[in-house]
């Protein structure tokens, strides 16, 4: 699972009808910037984890969700630059 | 899923019976490569659009048994892209490219 930022809603209005109502949001995972269905509301400036490949469409529906990456968690508090 | 523009569409007669008729579109990802992706959306050139990839791709299409690990999800309806950030750029590069390199 990959700890991203969130940037700020993505908004496409013209979309397959498979994502039905669920918000997506832009993500930045170092310098690359992805696209993740929001399970849990999160807003802009919070640091998130996002799961991917088969589990990302369970987490965000159904096993028939097209979903490559899915928010899961919104972090309480994180330092992106404290060494580990 | 990852953001790309559409360059144009890929005319493929010879094709698998998996790929069915979609329509294949070229995409080009952030670093330049050349992508082709299925489109169940119906895309022009230079749109931007987000991909769904993987198994979640084939269920992205009408027909989930279609053989994409690619496809389009939708078109952004605003997108600005920022400047590729270069490889030696720290993690946090919020601040404009310009005002870092003077200072590196």
């Amino acid at each position: 699972m990959k700890i991203c930022k969130v940037l700020k809603p993505l908004v496409s209005t013209n979309r397959i009808a498979g994502f039905g109502h669920k918000h997506l949001q832009v993500v930045q995972d170092g310098s690359a910037q992805l696209v993740a269905v929001d399970a849990v509301g999160s807003v802009p400036g919070d640091w998130v984890i996002c799961v991917g490949s088969s589990a990302a469409r369970e987490a965000a529906g159904s096993k028939e969700y097209p979903s490559d990456l899915t928010i899961v968690g919104i972090i309480d508090d994180w330092d992106p630059d404290a060494e580990r | 899923m990852e953001i790309n523009q559409v360059v144009g569409t890929l005319y493929c007669t010879e094709r698998i019976e998996g790929l069915r008729h979609c329509s294949l579109q070229i995409l080009k990802d952030r670093k330049g490569n050349l992508l082709v992706a299925t489109d169940p959306v119906g895309v022009r050139p230079g749109n931007w659009v987000f991909t769904v990839s993987g198994s979640a791709g084939r269920l992205a299409m009408d027909d989930p048994k279609t053989m994409t690990d690619l496809a389009i999800g939708g078109i952004i309806d605003f997108w600005q892209p920022k400047q590729v950030a270069k490889p030696d750029s720290s993690s946090g590069d919020e601040q404009p490219t310009e005002q870092r390199d003077q200072a590196a």
